[in-house]
């Protein structure tokens, strides 16, 4: 009776053991974790390795990932990460560059690549990515009415906006009858970088030795450009200050803006109620003197260094490269593969998907610094001189070298 | 068992749940206040003495944010106080009658603050916002866009303390209601029969009286707001150029977002024993009145 006992009690431990080595945790934010469950459900019924999410707010990522690191502890065996977390969380992770084999290189963008490499290692592999794109009123573009107007006004046909003057002179344009041409986010400066980089700077606040270049001419030129609509042309809502990502769409969504500039992603999730339903437009974004560029919002899948189930992890992030258009399904609707992408090109419903690569792809495209103070310095620096700017007085160029010196003494520099 | 043990005995709960789940993290934050460190690896720390203390008393940033906190607090109570009281002394003049109007007064007080502020950011927002349409409608202002209530630096302080009004004010509303109630009614009487009006039966009767307990309210609401944080943030997020930054924000902006844990760590020491100090006074006087 006894050794009967005993061997139960061995069997049960060796299966609660062998069942905790088949399962994986995955601390990731709510739209990563739609965006993963169906290569996770494939991943578990090729392997049998379970995967658990836990879905935490955005800032919960890097809140909960850096308590588990301070801690020592393991809780995650793959964290999904935000692009401006690379570079504080690279010395807690492992290097995943065996995972970057030669067909998974070439089927990334360039920029999400450059931003998995943290001090020559690969510190995370991505999991899907975003660029803001140009977004416009079919509509109003095609109507034969505004097409000969606009014609005669500026002396070129009405097209998607391409260029910076284009921009500016469509957003002119149609400002009439209630509505503004565009709008002007203030609450936040990723658009405005984007511009930084479409003027030719080798990088934004920062070069790729970690120098200061805040205020070097392209920074004060994309600036200029950035608020002319603002401060010039009055071609958008005077209110800037207040407009940030929700407040730019819900206009767009109203009518009130003839075209905005956006995140990818909300091309499938215009409101069936919206006025501007059926009635939306994408094109890539528009381009500076060094052509098009954006600022890639791509997500990583990292490995925490104290993860307990580190073969496993690697097997999931692995499979999920491979396997990447599978979360084109979720609502976001997002990839980092071109092949992936490639699968929905031209299906209908995903018209976005060209103006999004071919952003990413742009040979100026550019993520963000990978400096661990990177959000000091927004917050510190950039935000201060850049939301002064909107207020249309102040120079820009003294604004962008007074934020340049914050920022160096932000970096002891 | 002897009542001195009893009375030990049931505050041992309390005071274990006190010991572990407040003490030790306010001896960890000092403790993390006089080293250089790194909320993502705090076993690589630096001590530098009192040198977080030194930077956080000389900064410009931490002292704006100082005085933009007590602005803001200072305004909320006022207008909550204000509103509050006039609403508890409706209720008590239409005496029981004003259950419904008390039970429906109460409802934002069930709302989250993180709600409340998004709604009254929707609500303030410009060119979309409900409150300059309503404005420019009943012909206020000339148009929708004329008021900046989140991106103006001089009125965004105040503008984000709205949320903080209209979500507390039933509570000061509640509590004083609580204390007219228990005004002797025969010292109200005394004084109408002495020939008083109204005003000066408020002035001379209830309000004196109410003092104990507006003491209260004004503790227990001024240190809230204080310590705002989330309301605010999720309006302005500190912005714009940090003309809506307060103290709380600027300790977690260092803390969670810079992940340096020190200098936070001492700013929120500072702000912890200037509350410790305004609650102890405000105690004081509490008692002080009390034993009058």
């Amino acid at each position: 009776m006894k050794k009967t006992l005993m061997c139960t009690v061995a069997a049960f431990t060796l299966a609660t053991s062998a069942a905790q080595a088949e399962g994986i945790t995955v601390l990731v934010e709510g739209g990563g974790h739609s965006l993963q469950q169906a290569v996770a459900d494939a991943f578990t019924k090729e392997t049998g390795i379970e995967v658990t999410f836990v879905e935490v707010p955005y800032q919960g990522v890097y809140d909960k990932l850096s308590a588990e690191i301070a801690s020592g502890t393991s809780n995650y065996d793959v964290a999904t990460i935000d692009v401006v977390w690379n570079a504080a969380f690279a010395p807690h992770v492992e290097d995943l560059s065996e995972l970057f084999t030669e067909a998974v290189k070439a089927d990334l963008p360039p920029a999400l690549l450059a931003d998995a490499n943290v001090g020559g290692e690969m510190i995370g592999m991505p999991t899907w990515a975003n660029a803001e794109i140009v977004f416009y009123r079919k509509d109003l573009w095609e109507d034969p009415a505004n097409q000969a107007a606009f014609k005669e006004q500026y002396g070129y046909d009405l097209a998607p906006p391409a260029t910076w003057q284009q921009w500016r002179d469509m957003a002119k344009f149609f400002t009439k009858d209630g509505m503004y041409g565009t709008d002007v986010i203030g609450g936040t400066s990723e658009e405005w970088m984007a511009e930084v980089l479409q003027a030719g700077s080798p990088g934004v606040i920062l070069d790729d030795s970690g120098n200061v270049i805040l205020d070097n001419p392209a920074h004060i030129e994309a600036l200029e450009n950035y608020r002319a609509p603002l401060c010039e042309d009055k071609s958008v809502p005077d209110n800037a200050l207040e407009i940030s990502w929700g407040e730019a769409q819900n206009l767009f969504y109203q009518g009130q803006t003839a075209m905005m500039k956006f995140w990818a992603h909300a091309y499938r999730m215009t409101p069936e109620d919206s006025k501007i339903a059926g009635k939306v437009g994408v094109a890539p974004m528009i381009g500076g003197s060094a052509g098009i560029a954006g600022i890639p919002g791509p997500w990583y899948n990292v490995i925490p260094s104290s993860s307990q189930h580190k073969d496993a992890a690697r097997q999931f992030i692995a499979y999920a490269i491979a396997h990447n258009a599978l979360g084109i399904e979720a609502p976001l609707g997002l990839a980092a593969t071109n092949s992936a992408y490639q699968s929905y090109m031209g299906k209908p419903g995903y018209e976005h998907f060209g103006p999004l690569m071919a952003t990413l792809s742009a040979p100026a495209t550019k993520g963000r610094p990978l400096n661990q103070h990177y959000q000091e310095l927004v917050d510190e620096a950039v935000m201060p001189a850049f939301q002064g700017a909107l207020e249309c007085e102040d120079n820009v160029a003294e604004l962008l070298q007074e934020a340049a010196a914050t920022a160096r003494d932000i970096l002891g520099q | 068992m002897g009542e001195r043990r009893f009375v030990l005995l049931m505050l041992m709960p309390a005071a274990l749940f006190l010991g572990f789940l407040v003490s030790y993290p306010v001896a960890l934050l000092v403790y993390n206040s006089f080293f250089e460190v790194s909320l993502i690896d705090p076993s690589s720390r630096v001590w530098v003495g009192l040198a977080n203390y030194v930077d956080a008393l000389t900064s410009k940033r931490i002292l704006e944010s100082a005085l933009r906190t007590l602005k803001y607090s200072a305004f909320a109570l006022f207008f909550e106080l204000l509103f509050g009281l006039g609403a508890a002394l409706l209720f008590a003049a239409i005496a029981k009658r004003s259950q419904w109007h008390r039970t429906i007064f109460a409802l934002p007080l069930m709302i989250s603050p993180i709600v409340a502020g998004l709604l009254w950011r929707f609500l303030l927002v410009g060119n979309i916002g409900i409150l300059n349409y309503g404005l420019a409608a009943l012909g206020v202002i000339p148009d929708p866009g004329a008021i900046k209530w989140l991106s103006d630096t001089d009125i965004v302080i105040y503008s984000v303390a709205a949320a903080d009004i209209w979500l507390t004010t039933s509570f000061v509303a509640l509590v004083s209601y609580a204390g007219l109630t228990n005004i002797p009614q025969d010292v109200l009487e005394a004084a109408r029969i002495d020939g008083t009006n109204a005003v000066t039966r408020f002035w001379y009767v209830t309000l004196p009286m109410l003092r104990p307990v507006l003491a209260v309210v004004v503790v227990v609401r001024g240190i809230d707001a204080l310590k705002t944080f989330d309301l605010i943030w999720i309006q302005t997020q500190g912005g714009p150029r940090q003309a809506s930054e307060v103290l709380s924000m600027n300790i977690y902006q260092r803390m969670v977002r810079y992940g340096d844990l020190g200098q936070a760590s001492a700013t929120a020491t500072l702000f912890l024993v200037f509350m410790i100090g305004l609650a102890g006074l405000a105690y004081w006087k509490v008692w002080r009145t009390g034993n009058d």
